[in-house]
């Protein structure tokens, strides 16, 4: 059942990822029409005013949502694990939980830098000059804006992943221990 | 009667000794620049910039980031396991998991061409 649900997740994060990136791959393969070109020179303007509005609010987002994820791991997950080790009791699932959540978390640092870097480097193109640079940046941000959803995502299921390896090791604790009825 | 003065020779002096408190200023500043230069490319790749939220452009959200999360608990590292300890792990994990999954964030599509009316009538 668990296996299920994960290829389940697995394969629904695959759609979504490939999705977009052939949307937008086939959105820039398309040549740029006059018309288009036209549409972005005389729209980017508020487009980079919503932009900016973006970039600001996501910035917040990571450092507030960061902040939570990071004490998932620190406050809790490893000091669980740390007390597990001490009273000399299997902790391999849990760790092995950890490793992949610090690692999920390592992978959302550094594709919100990259989303980041991306975003700003877009904001700083003039778009009545460059459109077209200006369209494709925008492209690049919002590719790895989808990629730190992904790792949002994956980060929530270690999050599940983690309370259900606490609990396979609680039924575990008290069916040895005999304790807990 | 007048004592006459000694007559001392002049020493003379290369082009790097008269000028040694500007090459002396010069190398302090040289190190200044270098070490600044260092520590902003540390601030870049350090991801450090991007959690900054003193910088321009962010002035709208600064007093939105949670400064203090005194709320959330270290759990214990040390002492003895016991239903008691488990199901203290158990109500604050379950708590702030459901706080951490509470925000889908970076969902949505914000910067598609459509949403910023970056696409033409045609290609919508």
């Amino acid at each position: 059942m668990f296996i299920v649900k994960r290829l389940i997740i697995g394969i629904s994060l695959a759609t979504v990822v490939s999705g977009l990136f052939f949307g937008i791959v086939a959105a820039q393969t398309q040549p740029m029409t006059d018309a288009q070109i036209s549409q972005i020179k005389n729209n980017c303007v508020s487009a980079k005013s919503t932009i900016a509005r973006l970039h600001a609010n996501d910035a917040l987002l990571r450092v507030n949502r960061g902040q939570m994820y990071e004490s998932m791991t620190t406050k809790l997950m490893a000091r669980f694990n740390a007390r597990v080790d001490s009273n000399h009791l299997d902790s391999k699932d849990l760790e092995s939980v950890t490793q992949n959540y610090n690692t999920a978390l390592e992978t959302f640092r550094t594709d919100y830098q990259a989303y980041e870097e991306s975003l700003s480097g877009a904001l700083n193109i003039d778009c009545t000059k460059e459109p077209v640079t200006f369209y494709d940046a925008v492209a690049d941000a919002r590719t790895k804006r989808s990629r730190v959803h992904v790792d949002v995502i994956k980060l929530h299921q270690y999050i599940d992943d983690y309370s259900a390896a606490f609990d396979a090791f609680t039924a575990n604790f008290y069916k040895l221990s005999g304790a807990g009825n | 009667m007048e004592e006459p003065v000694p007559v001392t020779a002049e020493p003379v002096l290369s082009f790097w000794d008269q000028h040694r408190y500007m090459l002396l200023i010069g190398i302090s500043i040289g190190i200044a620049i270098f070490l600044v230069v260092v520590s902003m490319a540390l601030y870049e790749s350090s991801g450090a910039a991007q959690l900054d939220l003193s910088r321009p452009g962010y002035s709208s959200v600064t007093s939105q980031a949670v400064k203090n999360d005194g709320d959330f608990q270290n759990y214990p590292t040390s002492g003895a396991l016991d239903k008691a300890s488990l199901d203290q792990f158990k109500s604050l994990y379950d708590k702030q998991a459901s706080q951490a999954k509470a925000v889908d964030a970076f969902s949505g599509d914000p910067l598609s061409p459509e949403v910023l009316e970056l696409s033409t009538p045609a290609n919508q």
